[in-house]
């Protein structure tokens, strides 16, 4: 690691100012990621601004008026109490599940969940300095396009990047239609969507979201869904624990007997963001739920992959697995095969 | 009466366990120096070619930094003096991509690492030898005369008349060792002397290749080495961190340590070569085998060969007239292979099962029956008689404990819920052997209390040295093992054999015996009684007062060995579920059923057969480094590309030992266990997979995607 | 190795003289080395004197104690932090340097060994300690962020004289065979103890909105829950065993078949 100077406090807007005073700071979450990346000497920041003692840790009804609209989740959060707070437990199991399919529980313990939204690629390229690598040092090229790319996209990739965005909680924050709540250095808050804030890579890979620096996460919100007794989170692996996905989706089932009134699908490790499977999703509403209407929908949603040399898989992959999760969603949040 | 004190084959809890358990037990890196010094090593970024300058102005000038040492300024080193792999910083040149090429020595961990990325380096590059799926095809015949061509009668001609054949090639790729403890050393100099604190399962071995490294005598160069966390035959042949850590100590005067970093571990310590496998099998249509050949096709360095014999275990395994066995190498700009658990016997038996499967298939012939129709009377490769040969009492007995009856021999017929079900068996072998090793037993006497303490320079890598030693000399002493030391992993102490090829329980165990056997000797020698009764070393210790007494046994490797062929073998049980959406597999049930001669400790014995067997599930389903061919470094760099099995990938896991009595290859019974848990055991797995799925997959690791 | 200085007590004194009469002399002149040490092993393994075992194993440890912790060159020192925190149930104080890692700062300055470092990327949960309650990878934790907390290592857990059942239990089922992965997974599995008291969910939970109180773990849970924690010799299926035992109180049966 390069020497960096350490920065405490315990108060939102204070991180924000230090970290706008100094554009080579880094706030400190969890450091999971970032830590680990300081050591591969891809981030170099020189101060860290810790942001363990702020407190917006909270899970907590979002309310308006009377009404309880939704849920609001503390950027400052652990993911494990997240995933078990009986809140979520209860009405978002897609979002305990697909947490619960991420890292190992010691990482969980660490992780928050503002840090989690902003992990960066796994790519293997990315975290090697003697490479080249649009995302780490724009204009050098990208050596997975034409070396090894089985973990990489088939949706959404440029020429600059093909990396795959690796956090398996965002994509059920995904189809959960979730926001990202953050505070500005103004002090005034910005609600983000989900689908609004990672980006696909274009000619701009090192940016891999819309946040901008000295903009805090406080708080992550997702609204009331009507899937709550419907909804699977499936992970593909190289095996079965502490593995990023090679492609996961999460899916959630508003059913009338059976029919479908709506479904939320969205894909992990198939592009540079979490990938909405809005194609599907669309075939879907108003549809019965049966297992030839999710592999028509499935395939549909693949229809637009460009996969690259070693990842023709996810195609196939991809169909299959969307197709088991909405299967396990009709057949109930907590069906075991 | 008093029964006498029976200590061997009871499962006896690790002697050493409470410091385990505690923290306490004491790694190369855990032990304390006043004024340490941190190294850390840089390498190279590229493949082949040469170094036409190093910058290290800036990482001189970096805070806390003591020495920048490269080839420039690295001490005359011998290059020849035993330890693998080169990049002993002797010059410019760059034979793969990762190779040493300097070390930062500073006053902290966090300085040296951070000053190492401060070097800069530029290259000559030339164009090196890297993409094996092109270089495969020029391989040649490698220069080891044990690998030369093995024909027996004519195999291409049996095969071309044979009722039926299989010929498919299996492929298996680059694996590392990965034990947890990365390499590191700690290296104190005193004077001339210098003592390095080193994870070596050889200990005298690293000692003499350190010592001839360093251009100093063996006595002065001391290893200590007492715990190893793991090696599975990378801390065989010591590697240039163990050097290079003397070298840095020396420079800069302070104790150094060095540890690799995980990432580092893949272009340091050597690695499981990528192999081609053609298997050829040709059978009557009873299932009698008649022409058996397997090709192998793989590469080494570019500056040294080592090949892993994947053609072993089809050599000695059935019964069939003619027999073709071959090897074929490319030189590649890679580090060096080296010894990976199960040598050639683990990848082979990966070729070698899987064809019987699917020869056994195409047969219509249960595989238990194909391999037992097969069974060879004697050493098909040489005619020797086998010392012992358990495999159809492995299969048989296995079977029954495992439920095989119970297996549909049509593949992809047995669904629950979303899973396919299915069972596979696969033998494997591996070599019985020992080497010559001393041992000191010293006895103290207080009271009517006898203690023993028991010195060799042995190793202990988890494998229960400590605790099958102690063992041994309660017994060879009649003493409780409460009343044991057990002082290895020192190169003070009398040499002894390493912990590989497993041979460490038999060489060492041996020479305990004989130190035993000499000891009470010695005692009844010295005494002027007579005894009808042949006294046991305690009893001879009460009765003649004596306080002290000590000896020191030099066994030697039994002589008559080669008259035999000496080996173990097991059957593999396997029951995998394959989940039909996403290609997933996991295997619910393993059974192995070893018949490994005398097993001395039940409890560690277990434990190393289980512990081979998840290393077989990792080469089954997981395990795989793939070199980019652009530029020769491995596209998959740490512990989180290269997937060795987690807690969940493993089921429920049993083992079986058969009961034999052998005591040709050791006077113990004594055959070893370290690595034949892993032989048969992919195969095993991927004939599950083919039963569950009704998919070949003939090449590892088995990963979701090519089940789709 | 550090030099043990310290004077036996009276307790202590014939405690080593039961066990060990003919190194007593040696043990009051020098100290306790590693082959006392390793002797006292033998005794256990062979079912003797567990409950004495510990208080031998203290005193080992105290030789290892360092009542000043020695403060590094000036030069060593970057961005330097004074952290105050717990380790053990012990007030430590240490000057780091920003970027030390909790785990380094135990190994390097607090003379913590037991922790290990396996990759240092938070990849294999070597270095598994508990701080306040929860367990984390100490190669993920900067040390300057421990201020104030309280951080359990593998050489916390005896406590009383007595080892956590939950170190008795590897010891019992050889959960372990080189050991390197042991303190990790033992940390990992003291906490693992607690989130299951708490109904703590795992991917593998059948049914994330039921039962939300404390379970009791099948194979699978406990082997998903332990899936953190790599162990390259492959045991864990003990580890596995060992948990069961130490969760359920009940003896879980090591199997072994002979046949033939
Ligand atoms: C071995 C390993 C395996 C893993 N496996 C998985 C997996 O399978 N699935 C998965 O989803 N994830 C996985 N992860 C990733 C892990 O979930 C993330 O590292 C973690 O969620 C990041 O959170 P953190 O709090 O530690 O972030 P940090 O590392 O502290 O921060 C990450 C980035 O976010 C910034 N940041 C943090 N918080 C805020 C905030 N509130 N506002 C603005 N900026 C902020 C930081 O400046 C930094 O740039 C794995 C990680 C490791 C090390
Ligand atoms: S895919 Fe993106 S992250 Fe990977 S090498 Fe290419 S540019 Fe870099
Ligand atoms: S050393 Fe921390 S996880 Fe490997
Ligand atoms: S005991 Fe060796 S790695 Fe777990």
């Amino acid at each position: 690691m390069r020497p960096f100077k350490f920065t405490n406090t315990s108060n939102a807007s204070s991180a924000i100012n230090l970290l706008i005073k100094n554009p080579n700071a880094k706030f400190l979450a969890g450091g999971t990621n970032l830590l680990d990346l300081m050591k591969e000497d891809v981030e170099r920041p020189d101060e860290l601004i810790d942001l363990g003692r702020l407190d917006l840790t909270a899970v907590r009804p979002l309310v308006t008026g009377n009404n309880v609209v939704g849920i609001s989740i503390g950027g400052l959060g652990k993911n494990t109490d997240a995933a078990n707070h009986p809140l979520i437990r209860k009405d978002y199991p897609l979002l305990t599940k697909a947490i619960l399919a991420g890292a190992s529980a010691q990482i969980r313990n660490m992780a928050t969940n503002g840090g989690n939204l902003l992990q960066r690629t796994r790519c293997s390229y990315f975290y090697d300095i003697a490479m080249p690598c649009n995302k780490r040092l724009p204009g050098t090229g990208c050596s997975a396009m034409q070396g090894i790319n089985r973990m990489h996209a088939i949706f959404g990739w440029s020429d600059s990047c093909i990396a795959v965005y690796p956090s398996d909680m965002a994509v059920a924050l995904s189809a959960l239609n979730a926001s990202v709540k953050v505070m500005q250095p103004s002090g005034t808050a910005r609600i983000i969507a989900i689908h609004d804030f990672h980006r696909l890579p274009g000619n701009h890979p090192e940016k891999d979201n819309n946040l901008d620096h000295g903009e805090l996460i406080t708080a992550i919100e997702i609204p009331k869904n009507k899937f709550a007794a419907n909804s699977a989170y499936i992970k593909v692996r190289d095996r079965n624990s502490y593995a990023f996905a090679l492609v996961s989706v999460a899916a959630g089932l508003e059913l009338a007997g059976g029919k479908i009134i709506s479904a939320s699908i969205a894909m992990g490790g198939v592009a540079h963001k979490p990938w909405r499977a809005t194609h599907a999703e669309n075939i879907l509403r108003g549809k019965m739920a049966t297992v030839e209407n999710f592999q028509m929908a499935a395939d549909a949603e693949m229809e637009d992959a460009r996969p690259l040399a070693h990842n023709k898989f996810k195609i196939g992959m991809g169909k299959k697995t969307i197709v088991y999760a909405l299967e396990q969603a009709f057949k109930g949040t907590g069906y075991k095969a | 009466m008093e029964e006498k004190n029976k200590s061997i084959g009871k499962a006896i809890t690790r002697i050493d366990g409470l410091l385990k358990v505690t923290g306490k037990a004491t790694y190369a890196t855990d032990y304390p120096a006043k004024n340490m010094a941190y190294a850390v090593l840089f390498k190279s970024t590229i493949a082949s070619g040469q170094i036409t300058a190093i910058d290290s102005a800036a990482a001189e000038k970096s805070p806390g930094v003591l020495k920048v040492i490269t080839h420039k300024n690295t001490p005359k080193l011998n290059i020849k003096g035993g330890l693998r792999g080169g990049a002993l910083l002797q010059g410019s040149e760059i034979h793969f991509y990762g190779q040493h090429i300097g070390i930062v020595v500073a006053e902290t961990f966090e300085q040296a690492t951070h000053a190492a990325r401060l070097v800069q380096v530029s290259y000559e590059e030339k164009a090196g030898k890297i993409d094996f799926d092109e270089l495969a095809k020029d391989a040649v015949k490698p220069k080891g005369q044990e690998l030369a061509d093995q024909i027996r009668g004519d195999a291409k001609k049996a095969l071309g008349e044979a009722a039926v054949k299989v010929e498919e090639t299996y492929e298996t790729p680059i694996e590392h060792h990965h034990p947890m403890e990365p390499h590191s050393t700690i290296a104190v100099w005193e004077g001339e002397n210098v003592i390095l604190y080193n994870g070596s399962q050889i200990i005298n071995g690293a000692q003499s290749s350190a010592a001839a490294t360093l251009n100093l005598k063996p006595e002065n160069v001391r290893i200590v080495s007492p715990y190893i966390g793991g090696g599975f035959g990378s801390k065989g042949g010591q590697w240039a961190n163990l050097v290079l850590t003397a070298v840095a100590a020396k420079v800069t005067g302070r104790p150094v340590k060095l540890a690799l970093t995980r990432q580092q571990m893949f272009n340091s310590v050597g690695l499981r070569q990528r192999n081609i496998q053609k298997v050829s099998l040709g059978a009557t249509k009873e299932g009698k085998l008649i022409s058996i050949s397997h090709e192998t096709t793989t590469h080494s360095a570019i500056d040294s060969e080592y090949i892993e014999p994947c053609g072993d275990c089809t050599k000695i395994m059935y019964d069939a007239p003619n027999s073709l066995i071959s090897y074929r190498v490319v030189p590649m700009n890679v580090i060096l292979p080296t010894y990976t658990r199960g040598p050639g016997k683990s990848t082979g038996s990966f070729a070698l099962e899987s064809a019987m499967d699917e020869l056994a298939h195409k047969l219509g012939i249960d595989p238990i029956e194909l391999r037992i129709k097969n069974e060879p009377e004697k050493d098909p490769s040489n005619g020797k008689p086998w010392s012992s040969r358990k495999t159809v009492q492995c299969l048989q007995e296995g079977a029954k404990a495992f439920g095989w009856e119970k297996r549909n021999a049509i593949p992809g017929q047995t669904k629950a819920g979303n899973y396919l079900i299915g069972y596979g068996v696969a033998c494997g072998t591996y070599p019985a052997r020992q080497r010559d090793s001393s041992a000191i037993i010293k006895l103290k006497r207080s009271g009517s209390q006898v203690t023993a303490t028991i010195e060799l320079a042995a190793s202990d890598l988890g494998t229960g040295t400590n605790t099958i030693l102690a063992q041994v000399a309660a017994d060879g002493l009649d003493l409780p093992i409460g009343n044991i030391t057990v002082n290895i992993g020192d190169s003070d102490l009398p040499p002894a054999a390493g912990s590989v090829g497993s041979v460490g329980a038999a060489s060492f165990a041996n020479a305990v015996n004989d130190a035993c056997i000499k000891i009470t000797n010695e005692l009844i020698a010295k005494s002027d009684k007579q005894f009808f009764v042949r006294p046991t070393a305690r009893q001879m210790m009460i009765s003649e007062q004596t306080l002290d007494f000590q000896t020191r046994a030099d066994a030697k490797a039994p002589s008559n060995t080669d008259q035999y062929s000496t080996h173990s073998f097991n059957a593999n049980f396997a029951e995998v579920k394959v989940n039909i959406a996403t290609g997933m597999v996991k295997v619910t049930r393993f059974l192995a059923a070893t018949g490994a001669g005398k097993i001395l400790n039940p409890k560690t014995a277990r434990s190393q057969i289980i512990g081979g067997n998840i290393w077989g599930i990792g080469m089954a389903l997981s395990e795989e480094s793939i070199i980019d061919p652009r530029y020769g470094n491995f596209a998959t760099r740490s512990f989180g590309d290269y997937h060795v099995p987690s807690n969940l990938d493993v089921g429920k896991l049993d083992a079986m030992f058969i009961n034999e009595e052998d005591f040709i290859p050791n006077k113990l019974g004594i055959k070893g266990i370290g690595e034949v848990g892993i032989v048969g055991v992919a195969a095993a797995i991927a004939n599950a997979v083919f039963n569950a799925t009704g998919k070949r997959i003939r090449s590892l690791p088995i990963t979701p995607d090519k089940l789709l | 190795m550090n030099e043990n200085k310290t004077k036996l007590t009276e307790e202590e004194k014939k405690l080593f003289g039961d066990l060990m009469p003919e190194e007593l002399d040696e043990i009051i002149s020098s100290g306790l080395n590693r082959r006392h040490f390793m002797k006292l092993m033998g005794l256990a393994s062979a079912g003797l004197l567990a409950s004495h075992l510990i208080g031998a194993e203290q005193l080992f440890a105290r030789s290892a104690e360092i009542g000043d912790i020695a403060d590094l060159a000036p030069a060593a020192i970057e961005n330097g932090i004074n952290v105050s925190f717990k380790v053990n149930n012990t007030a430590k104080k240490v000057l780091i340097d920003s970027r030390a890692t909790l785990l380094d700062t135990l190994r390097e300055r607090l003379d913590l060994t037991g922790s290990k470092k396996g990759c240092d990327h938070g990849q294999c949960g070597a270095c598994t300690v508990i701080v306040d309650g929860k367990r984390v990878l100490s190669c993920l934790t900067l040390a300057a962020t421990c201020e104030g907390k309280s951080v359990i290592t593998i050489e916390g857990l005896a406590k009383d004289n007595e080892l956590n059942p939950m170190q008795a239990a590897f010891l019992k089922h050889d959960g372990f065979q080189c050991g390197f992965c042991t303190p990790g997974q033992i940390c990992s599995a003291v906490a693992l103890m607690k989130e299951a008291k708490e109904g703590q969910a795992s991917f593998v939970t059948a049914d994330v909105r039921q039962n939300q109180q404390s379970v009791i773990l099948s194979d699978e849970e406990i082997a998903e829950r332990m899936s953190g924690n790599i162990c390259r010799c492959g045991a864990y299926p003990n580890i596995v065993a060992a948990i069961k035992e130490a969760q359920t109180g009940k003896n879980v049966e090591q199997t072994w078949l002979f046949a033939g």
